[in-house]
């Protein structure tokens, strides 16, 4: 019961990163490898605030509006300008690889490679039934329950998010309706920058950060996409779960060094016999 | 001068990576993160059969080679099947599997070489011998120098001829156009598997090199970091043509060699590299897709 409880709240962790990754997806078919980067930056803007004691509210704004603005910054910098020039996905992808390397390492060049925490003493712990439960694994439920609840009910209810999903589902279309593709690309990368870094901050807050940390997040939350249907907005978030509780239960019957080994060769299954993912429907090839 | 011709190995080991590399980049269109992978195999098959059974540096190499031709089924049979994205994310995921096989395939009690201790896991392999052919082991820096030209020129070799020959022809049509060279009744996956094949027992080489001269092998030889710098190297040297990657690996060995001179600390110039092999992929997509010297861009 531990373990699923553990696996859980580390799927949703993951569920929230992946769910950023597809907002960008969908929408706009760009590989959002940068994002790795401002999941890697996110806790460090929070933890200066902190030094410079700021209320955890005001440090949390920051690193929140930083996190969006870089995300925005990508968008017009890089992916809008190879958008406008029709490049492929290749390109997008090596481009969004360099963003994340620049971001990463200049990260790395102002506050150090060594790990750091931003939390003090030992977290609260709350039991039910033989089932410990910590303070920031409480957190993470909430912000992950909070969250992905208000982004569901955004892309059923609103108007917005309404567009949203015609955009992911035809482009061109959308385009011809008369919506303004571009402002649109610039909402999508903003939700993929917000969830980004709730997913970061709350890990975070759990178990330290460093600046390397972002690249193997975001790989997991590909994994959660493609395990949960790379199709849907939604299917992440069982996918995401699912690798929570698949991870977790490794590390209890085997060892924690074979977590990659294990989550991989699940993403290489996946790929070979289901690559639409569980969600996902069969769709013609030219269609993808 | 030692250290000049420490560099010169170095480019040596990167021509034959770059250029193996661009087989399956440049001229087959699949954009892979795994060829660190088996630049690694390579090395540590290498270092192993040298270093417990005593073998010389051919019969050493060529069962690397072997090996890593094998094992690069891993990559060519999900390019039946996938493409874009989702064939670089399988790519990477062999990568994920190959480190994670390297650095976990230990146990502190067996010795090093033996079946449940394969690897030796983080702490890597220590002591690689020199490389033996025939008998004749280069020990000076000047000896060795030569001798990694000498394999870095035979195996640059093989690769022009191979990209010239018809089969080469064939591998760059199937990347521009698969349903016309199935068309013309061509086995395109047969040729896509070749590809991937030789430029991952090519790349075996290059590790084997590597194992040889450094004379020390841990698994970040693995890493993701190498196969983005070796992507880094043909992407900004250029690809699909012969002097592309080579001009990329020039490039890249002697960048971070110029900042050297700038007496930065020590964790500052390792981050100030990496920012700027970063920097490099996303200006060359802006403004020369091509690379500085290619004839293909990506897709």
């Amino acid at each position: 019961m531990q373990i699923l409880i553990n696996g859980i709240i580390s799927g949703s962790a993951i569920a929230l990163l992946a769910v950023a990754f597809q907002a960008v997806y969908l929408p706009t078919r760009v590989f959002f490898i940068g994002l790795a980067g401002i999941y890697a930056i996110t806790p460090f803007i929070a933890y200066a605030g902190r030094v410079y004691g700021w209320p955890w509210p005001l440090a949390i704004a920051a690193a929140v509006f930083v996190a969006i603005g870089l995300s925005l910054l990508f968008e017009w910098a890089n992916h809008a300008r190879l958008a406008r020039r029709n490049a492929g996905e290749g390109v997008h992808l090596i481009s969004s690889l360099g963003l994340y390397i620049v971001t990463v390492q200049f990260v790395a060049m102002v506050w150090g490679n060594d790990p750091k925490t931003l939390r003090i003493g030992l977290d609260s712990v709350s039991r039910f039934q033989g089932v410990i439960v910590t303070g920031a694994q409480w957190i993470t439920l909430a912000a992950a329950l909070l969250l992905l609840g208000g982004f569901a009910l955004f892309l059923r209810r609103s108007t917005l998010g309404l567009r949203l999903r015609a955009m992911a589902d035809n482009p061109v279309q959308f385009a011809l309706f008369g919506y303004n593709v571009n402002s649109h690309r610039y909402l999508a990368f903003a939700l993929a920058g917000f969830f980004a870094a709730a997913a970061s901050l709350a890990t975070s807050y759990d178990t330290g950060f460093d600046p390397h940390m972002g690249l193997h997040a975001v790989l997991l939350a590909i994994v959660a996409v493609i395990i949960g249907g790379q199709g849907s907005f939604l299917g992440p978030i069982l996918g995401g779960l699912l690798l929570g509780i698949l991870r977790a239960q490794v590390v209890w019957h085997f060892s924690a060094r074979w977590q990659e080994a294990a989550t991989f060769l699940l993403l290489a299954l996946f790929l070979l016999l289901r690559p639409q993912g569980i969600l996902g429907r069969q769709t013609r090839l030219e269609a993808q | 001068m030692d250290y000049l011709l420490h560099l010169l190995v170095y480019f040596n080991i990167y021509v034959i990576v770059a250029l193996s590399l661009n087989l399956i980049v440049g001229y087959g269109g699949m954009l892979t993160l795994a060829h660190a992978g088996y630049y690694a195999i390579g090395g540590y098959a290498y270092a192993l059969l040298a270093l417990n059974l005593g073998w010389g540096f051919i019969p050493a190499v060529a069962l690397a080679m072997l090996i890593c031709a094998v094992l690069s089924l891993a990559v060519s049979l999900p390019s039946w099947r996938l493409r874009g994205d989702f064939f670089v994310l399988a790519t990477l995921a062999v990568q994920a599997l190959i480190f994670s096989g390297i650095y976990n395939w230990s146990s502190p009690d067996a010795p090093l070489g033996s079946w449940s201790n394969l690897t030796n896991g983080p702490f890597g392999i220590t002591g690689i011998p020199r490389p033996s052919i025939f008998g004749w082991v280069p020990t000076t820096p000047l000896s060795f120098t030569l001798f990694a030209t000498a394999v870095a020129a035979l195996c640059a070799f093989v690769l022009w001829r191979l990209q010239h020959s018809p089969w080469g022809r064939l591998l760059m049509t199937i990347r521009d156009d698969e349903l016309a060279a199935r068309g013309l009744g061509k086995n395109t996956r047969l040729v896509k598997l070749q590809a991937v094949a030789i430029a991952s027992a090519f790349v075996a080489v290059a590790g084997a090199l590597y194992a040889s001269h450094v004379r020390y092998l841990d698994p970040s030889s693995a890493a993701l970091d190498e196969s983005i710098l070796m992507l880094s190297m043909v992407i900004v040297g250029g690809l699909g043509n012969f002097k592309g990657p080579v001009i990329g690996a020039l490039t890249l060995i002697a960048l971070p060699e110029i900042l050297r001179f700038l007496h930065l600390p020590d964790a500052q110039a390792a981050n100030l590299r990496l920012l700027i092999y970063g920097l490099l992929l996303v200006l060359m997509m802006h403004l020369r897709p091509n690379g500085l010297a290619g004839s293909y861009r990506v897709q």
